[in-house]
């Protein structure tokens, strides 16, 4: 690592730029501050899974599958980092603060994000609700009137697609494949369940996305259809979950939990030894 | 994945083997993989994979030969499908079969007096 004395600007200049270029006072600042807050909700959402879920690399159950989970949570981490670059374009900073320089109270993920990675059956039905709750929120997103989103998003659903497919093919192999990985699945999404809907708290500034047309309704009223469309595929592999998803209070506020605390010292462990470094 | 003898991969360390079994008896197939670089090039033989159905075949495929976006097309098959011919009574008999060659044909000779005809033709 080298220090940056000269205060010469980090560049990122192997990463091609993802953000359609936008003119910020296209949205007043109240709107933009609100469209920033919707976006560190969802990249914090993707960025914490994307670090719990690469902690299966090199202990996933085969080998074609480590590949392919790590391979997913890159491209969760992928999400992030173009929704981060966003962010930076809309407050004035810069995307490698905002993803590594917060403290652990200040990031945003829901709920079903917070589980440290605990055991296979657990990552992968959690992976699942979140993929199929990331495909609905992308889906709603990419109907946006402000069109450097709805465009951003578009190119993020093409890879998403593919995700949610993978999970379901997985949730189907541990409902078929005998009693101790059904009984793990059911444990895990009993757990899981209370959180099912909490992608889709809803924001305080919500109101102003509303009116500005960059939401076409509030996010919660997305929660039905996710836990709709999830009680049917779960019905249909017999593994119906106990209780009822809660929809409030949906995203993670200080005291910051055991596990996100330990996510947290890893994922900035690197950054924290030398803050000036550049890469 | 396996070697080219089809031997499987060695056990990782710290790999829980009852944390990825496949149920029903079921052992994971494996697969051959097929990738294509650019539009218009033959696919070419990569690899294999192993997978307990067709669908994770076609995610370990992607995963293994396509997620750094350099292949265009894949052919996911699954080895049974494949017949194998290696028969040496087929395809390296004993008898001496150098006529089936081009190589008789000596084109340099030949080459050599169609330009010497052509040279005269022209001065």
């Amino acid at each position: 690592m080298i220090g940056s004395p000269d205060g010469r600007p980090r560049t990122r200049q192997t990463i091609a730029r993802d953000v359609p270029e936008f003119d910020v006072h296209d949205l007043d600042q109240p709107t933009r501050a609100a469209l920033a807050e919707l976006l560190v909700t969802i990249a914090d959402d993707e960025f914490v899974l994307g670090f719990w879920d690469s902690e299966w690399t090199g202990i996933a159950p085969m080998l074609e599958e480590d590949v392919a989970f790590s391979s997913l949570a890159q491209d969760e981490i992928g999400h992030a980092r173009v929704l981060y670059e966003m962010i930076a374009r809309l407050t004035g900073g810069d995307a490698d603060d905002i993803a590594f320089g917060r403290p652990a109270e200040a990031y945003r993920h829901c709920r079903l994000v917070d589980h440290p990675r605990t055991d296979w059956a657990f990552s992968v039905c959690r992976r699942w609700l979140y993929d199929l709750a990331d495909s609905i929120r992308l889906g709603a997103l990419a109907r946006s009137s402000f069109r450097p989103l709805a465009d951003v998003v578009a190119k993020i659903r093409r890879e998403e697609t593919y995700h949610l497919m993978h999970m379901d093919a997985w949730m189907r192999r541990l409902a078929s494949s005998g009693l101790d990985s059904r009984v793990r699945a059911k444990e895990a999404l009993d757990t899981l369940w209370v959180d099912a809907s909490t992608p889709f708290a809803r924001l305080p500034d919500e109101a102003l996305l509303i009116a500005a047309g960059i939401l076409e309704g509030p996010l919660d009223g997305l929660a039905d259809r996710h836990r709709d469309m999830a009680t049917g595929f779960l019905r249909e592999l017999d593994l119906q979950p106990l209780g009822a998803p809660s929809g409030h209070g949906g995203r993670q506020r200080p005291p910051v939990s055991t596990g996100f605390a330990w996510l947290w010292n890893e994922f900035t462990m690197v950054r924290r030894q030398d803050e000036t470094a550049t890469w | 994945m396996t070697g080219p003898g089809g031997s499987p991969a060695q056990p990782v360390e710290g790999r829980h083997e009852d944390a990825g079994r496949l149920g029903d008896g079921a052992q994971p197939d494996i697969w051959e993989v097929f990738r294509q670089e650019k539009d218009g090039d033959p696919l070419r033989h990569a690899g294999n994979v192993k997978a307990p159905d067709a669908d994770l075949a076609t995610h370990y495929a992607r995963e293994l030969f396509g997620r750094r976006q350099e292949s265009v097309r894949l052919w996911v098959v699954p080895r049974s499908a494949i017949r194998d011919l290696s028969d040496p009574d087929l395809l390296q008999p004993p008898l001496d079969r150098s006529f089936k060659k081009p190589g008789g044909y000596v084109m340099r000779d030949k080459l050599a007096a169609a330009r010497r005809r052509t040279e005269g033709q022209g001065s």
